[in-house]
């Protein structure tokens, strides 16, 4: 199992507990929960990107079958939509939350592969095999569409990727 | 499938659920009986050893599911703290929204 260092878990639960109070219109919580971001976040964040990497490097290894070049070509693959997916100059969490998309996207492969192995084998598969495999697949999907979704709602606190600006009368479209 | 022994000879008999019954079905004897037997028993074995594939393959597809489980989990609640710092709420629990001033 991957797991994240007690120090780091125990400031992620403080960090709930103030989110929730500032949630419930806490003015004090939601100061407080900035303050704390401010200071702590960067290195919870740091934390848990290293647990992502080493995450992924993991499904590729398995997704490889054994295969050194496959492995990197899934690591690559993983590490490019990642980049992709954080944008220009993004925020430490954004590269968090598109490592958490990219390392789900290999899962979400890897499952697929390991289904339809079993489909074509000559052997078969038993309906309960297949059937606890699909159900495992289907709660991967939807992991992989939640880490998305969450990913577009905090990129979206950044506001448009392109931002207008007139000058001297001419329209010029600047990138983040 | 079992042999079963009358007296001194072994007869083969081969055992299938029927409507939730079991029924038992003779086969034979002698050297036939023997090649039936040796034929149940590679496919009792291969069903077997596929099956033991299947739970350590389910096995590690779900190890390997749940071992991103807590990073998750926790890039869940640095994403809403965030949000939430921001100043935005669920709208019923769903859509994020500006609170409003």
């Amino acid at each position: 199992m991957l797991e994240l260092p007690e120090g780091i878990r125990k400031r992620i639960h403080q960090l709930q507990e103030l989110s929730d109070k500032a949630e419930d219109d806490d003015q004090g919580a939601r100061q407080e929960l900035r303050r704390r971001l401010a200071q702590e976040a960067p290195e919870v964040v740091a934390r848990c990107s290293d647990s992502a990497r080493t995450y992924r490097r993991l499904l590729a290894k398995r997704s490889s079958g054994g295969s050194p070049l496959v492995q990197e070509a899934i690591s690559e693959r993983a590490r490019r939509m990642a980049l992709e997916l954080a944008g220009e100059n993004p925020t430490p969490l954004e590269v968090l939350l598109s490592e958490r998309v990219a390392s789900l996207w290999v899962l979400v492969e890897l499952q697929e592969a390991l289904l339809a192995a079993w489909y074509y084998k000559a052997e078969g598969a038993s309906p309960a095999f297949v059937l606890q495999m699909a159900r495992l697949q289907e709660s991967c999907n939807r992991r992989y569409l939640g880490a998305i979704k969450t990913l577009a709602q905090v990129q979206k606190l950044r506001g448009p990727s392109r931002v207008q600006v007139n000058i001297g009368g001419n329209q010029v479209n600047v990138s983040r | 499938m079992a042999w079963e022994r009358r007296g001194s000879n072994l007869y083969y008999y081969q055992s299938k659920r029927v409507d939730g019954r079991v029924r038992k079905n003779y086969v034979g004897t002698g050297e036939v009986a023997q090649a039936r037997a040796h034929a149940d028993e590679t496919i009792r074995r291969s069903r077997a050893a596929r099956s033991e594939r299947a739970r350590v393959e389910l096995e590690e597809a779900k190890t390997l599911a749940s071992a991103g489980q807590e990073l998750w989990e926790a890039a869940d609640i640095l994403a809403v703290a965030q949000l939430v710092a921001a100043g935005y709420h669920r709208h019923k629990g769903g859509e994020w929204r500006m609170r409003r001033a």
